[in-house]
């Protein structure tokens, strides 16, 4: 590969790659979208399945299922 | 706390007995398609288990079943790989992709109905292609083996999925993006791209030369990285937390893992090429993305692991739990070992051997196949309302896959890695080293390997029990009749030590 | 927050960028490689396959030969291709650029293929591949390799025994009845065409001066009274 290939194509494109990468993280920063991340984690709960409450319960229970009345 | 606490102890009381309708509408709007794509993935599952135990024993006793020409090894062993990719995984991740798109955009699956004829499609499309192999129709390319006559219907098949679960993402009432939403749309955005630009370049109108190889493993590399990969730790993401009740350890770092994943995954494919016929800096570029892909695994791993942590006791209890840990244990574990095949010295012993099976094995399998056996043990009982009839069948299947894939990984690997020093062992100073590997034929290097081909065939047995136990369940699950009046799946009582866990 | 815009702008960045980089780059890259004229030989490199080994290339596919059967040789100073006799020289990107198919493989239950026809060649070469496809026993005892026993035919003589029969080249044990006689399939003949006719040729000028070649010894012998001191 010709050394001048690196220097004029190959490096300009790497640097516009990258500044392209820092806009878009600014941009998304501005944006207020990497606010609040960690509240995402919680959305896959809700008043029906709240946090703290297993969900999937079926190995090793000794008593059987109740027969009335909805489960889950 | 006190007030979850009573409402899962007596459930008569429970204040959410209303309020349950929105998730069992939305899990009820999924049940023909997820059950269909869920039966013929059991039934493919089956199949390609019966081609893989052909497969395997003709290995090492080559006279079985040897004059049967549609069963010679190459084909047999295509079966397999087709039959349990594009029969038992993908229709296995369509039917999670769908129900956990439903379920995390809030929104019901809308006319699903018509989903059903995506869902015949995709299995027409398995079949045609399945006996294209058998007749001799192959292409084989790996992993795009199906004839071309069996693409266009799978397209159009899998155009109606693609179609419906972003739908369904877009019309959802859920304000947020979970990072599984993030995967899956990745993932159903990523493969038909991927398929496409491979049937084009590769059957339809082929590149010239290796080029072809390039496009081969980058289409193939990528099927496990950006589509399997991706459903798989969606339904990490959400069952996980879900199943323990208690948000994943840090949702930064999991969308850390989704980024490093996008970028670095992509160009890892090239490693499969190592020290071929193909430029030395595409090889390059792909032994490094490779080695990055260490970032997204660490970092998924720990997030699983902290999640996890003060919870395990929660393992015995429940069996969605169990595979799913189990499966993303091995998906770092595979993932690191993948990134040290792709370093030259390393590839230069295992390339070309039964440790890349392992390796295959160790990922679609003990990874990716038990995240959707535990997806399965919960999504099921939640459309069906009603629970799995025998806990101790599902304990069997547990046990002899978890055991038998563990065997088969490591045998395969032990086995490829005498396969390989043997290999590159003809002569020299290092022939004196290890007399067993030195200056064998390739009849040689074939005695060395074949205890571990058997050992492979008896997990491979193993793994079969674990499978008859979860059809057997699968179909007895089907065939038993509903409690009266359910609403809800019938789940067992909660464990009362995990209740209060928080 | 709806950051979809931004996490589909990512996925399509993601696969936009190594499909640029492994596929595009590499098919404007080197796609179009010409075959190269030998003086020496005075014919062009790589030659085309005939059309009876084209037709066997197929066979080769459909019997799945692919996965247990590499068809690329590595170069000097990685594996040992070259000493096992896998070829003389590792294989370039311009060997391959009139098959229709390339079978790279990447799998060596059995050894490498590229230059089988340089291994077993002529009527001998003919005669080893109808025993080893009869039964690989025959030739490589402790073979894993199945049985191609349907790629032949018993069938019984009529009038005169053919030509074309084959139970001669086998053992005893694996003659048919009297009366008949054993012959190879058309997809068995095309199929041992192909594999008579793998075989590299020489390296154009572009290859030669590119390949690596491993340093050699006395290097090391010059720079250990160095070490010593």
């Amino acid at each position: 590969m010709p050394e001048w290939f690196l220097y004029f194509v190959a490096l300009p494109m790497a640097m516009l790659i990258v500044a392209s990468a820092v806009y878009g993280l600014y941009w998304a920063s501005k944006k207020g979208q990497l606010q609040d991340l960690e509240e995402g984690a919680k959305v896959i709960f809700d008043d029906e399945e709240p946090i703290g409450r297993p969900t999937d319960q079926t190995l090793h229970q000794t008593k059987p299922a109740p027969k009335s009345g909805p489960r889950f | 706390m006190s007030a979850t606490l009573t409402a899962s102890l007596n459930p008569a009381s429970s204040p959410d007995v209303a309020q349950r309708a929105e998730l069992s509408a939305i899990d009820a709007s999924t049940k023909a398609p997820a059950l269909y794509f869920l039966g013929s993935s059991v039934l493919w599952l089956i199949v390609g288990t019966v081609f893989a135990l052909i497969a395997s024993f003709k290995m090492h006793s080559p006279t079985f079943l040897g004059d049967i020409e549609w069963l010679t090894f190459g084909r047999a062993r295509t079966l397999h790989l087709n039959a349990v990719i594009y029969g038992w995984s993908v229709n296995a991740s369509f039917a999670v992709a769908l129900w956990l798109m439903a379920r995390l955009s809030r929104a019901e699956l809308r006319h699903a109905g018509l989903l059903l004829i995506a869902a015949i499609f995709w299995n027409v499309g398995v079949t045609v292609g399945m006996v294209g192999i058998a007749i001799g129709h192959s292409t084989s390319i790996e992993w795009l083996e199906f004839p071309a006559y069996a693409t266009p219907i799978l397209f159009f098949a899998y155009a109606f999925v693609g179609a419906w679960a972003v739908a369904t993402f877009r019309f959802g009432r859920s304000k947020h993006i979970y990072v599984s939403q993030w995967y899956l749309l990745a993932a159903l955005f990523w493969f038909p791209s991927l398929y496409g630009v491979a049937q084009v370049m590769l059957v339809f109108e082929p590149t010239r030369g290796t080029v072809q190889a390039l496009v081969n493993w980058w289409f193939a590399h990528n099927v496990l990285g950006l589509w399997f990969t991706p459903i798989g730790l969606a339904a990490i993401y959400y069952f996980l937390p879900k199943v323990l009740g208690k948000p994943i350890n840090s949702y930064y770092l999991s969308v850390l893992g989704f980024w490093s994943l996008a970028i670095f995954y992509n160009w890892a494919g090239v490693h499969h090429l190592i020290g071929g016929p193909v430029p030395v800096w595409v090889q390059t570029a792909g032994i490094a993305a490779s080695f990055m892909m260490v970032v997204p695994v660490i970092v998924t791993g720990l997030n699983q692991h902290l999640t996890l942590v003060g919870s395990a006791s929660a393992l015995k209890y429940s069996p969605t739990l169990r595979f799913i840990v189990f499966g993303g244990v091995n998906y770092t574990l595979t993932s690191l070992a993948g990134s040290l095949m792709s370093m030259r010295s390393w590839a230069e012993i295992t390339h070309f051997t039964h440790y890349t099976v392992g390796h295959a094995h160790h990922g679609m399998y003990a990874f990716f196949t038990m995240v959707m056996f535990g997806s399965i043990y919960y999504i099921l009982p939640r459309i069906l309302l009603k629970e799995w009839p025998s806990a101790k069948l599902i304990s069997l299947h547990f046990w002899a896959t978890a055991i038998g894939i563990t065997i088969y990984v490591v045998g395969l690997s032990l086995g490829g890695i005498l396969q390989g020093i043997a290999t590159n062992m003809t002569h020299g100073p290092d022939a004196s080293i290890i007399p067993y590997l030195s200056n064998a034929d390739v009849k040689g290097i074939i005695e060395i390997t074949l205890p571990y081909l058997q050992v492979r065939s008896y997990s491979g047995v193993l793994i079969t029990i674990g499978h008859l136990a979860f059809a057997v369940n699968f179909v007895w699950m089907l065939v038993q009749p509903r409690p009266v009046g359910a609403t809800a799946p019938t789940l067992f009582r909660p464990a009362p030590d995990l209740e209060a866990a928080r | 927050m709806n950051r979809a815009p931004l996490i589909f702008l990512g996925i399509f960045f993601a696969i936009a960028f190594s499909w640029t980089g492994i596929v595009l780059t590499n098919h404007l890259g080197y796609a179009k490689l010409q075959p190269v004229f030998n003086e020496d030989e005075g014919k062009a490199f790589p030659q085309r396959l005939p059309g009876e080994a084209i037709r066997g290339k197929e066979v080769y596919r459909d019997l799945g030969c692919v996965y247990c059967h590499t068809q690329q040789v590595r170069h000097a100073g990685y594996g040992v291709d070259l000493e096992r006799g896998w070829g003389e020289r590792g294989s370039v990107a311009r060997d391959y650029i009139h098959e229709k198919r390339v079978y790279l493989g990447t799998m060596r239950t059995g050894p490498d293929l590229r230059n089988v026809g340089a291994r077993f060649a002529g009527e001998g070469g003919r005669d080893w591949h109808i025993q080893h496809f009869y039964d690989a026993q025959i030739t490589s005892k402790g073979s894993i390799m199945p049985n191609y026993r349907f790629l032949f035919e018993t069938r019984p003589i009529v009038g005169e025994p053919s030509p074309k029969a084959v139970q001669s080249k086998l053992p005893p044990q694996y003659q048919p009845p009297a009366g008949h006689e054993i012959v190879l399939t058309q997809r068995g003949e095309d199929l041992i065409a192909y594999l008579l006719a793998l075989k590299d040729g020489p390296l154009g000028p572009d290859e030669t001066s590119r390949l690596y070649v491993p340093k050699e010894e006395p290097k090391k012998e010059a720079s250990q009274p160095e070490a010593a001191k």
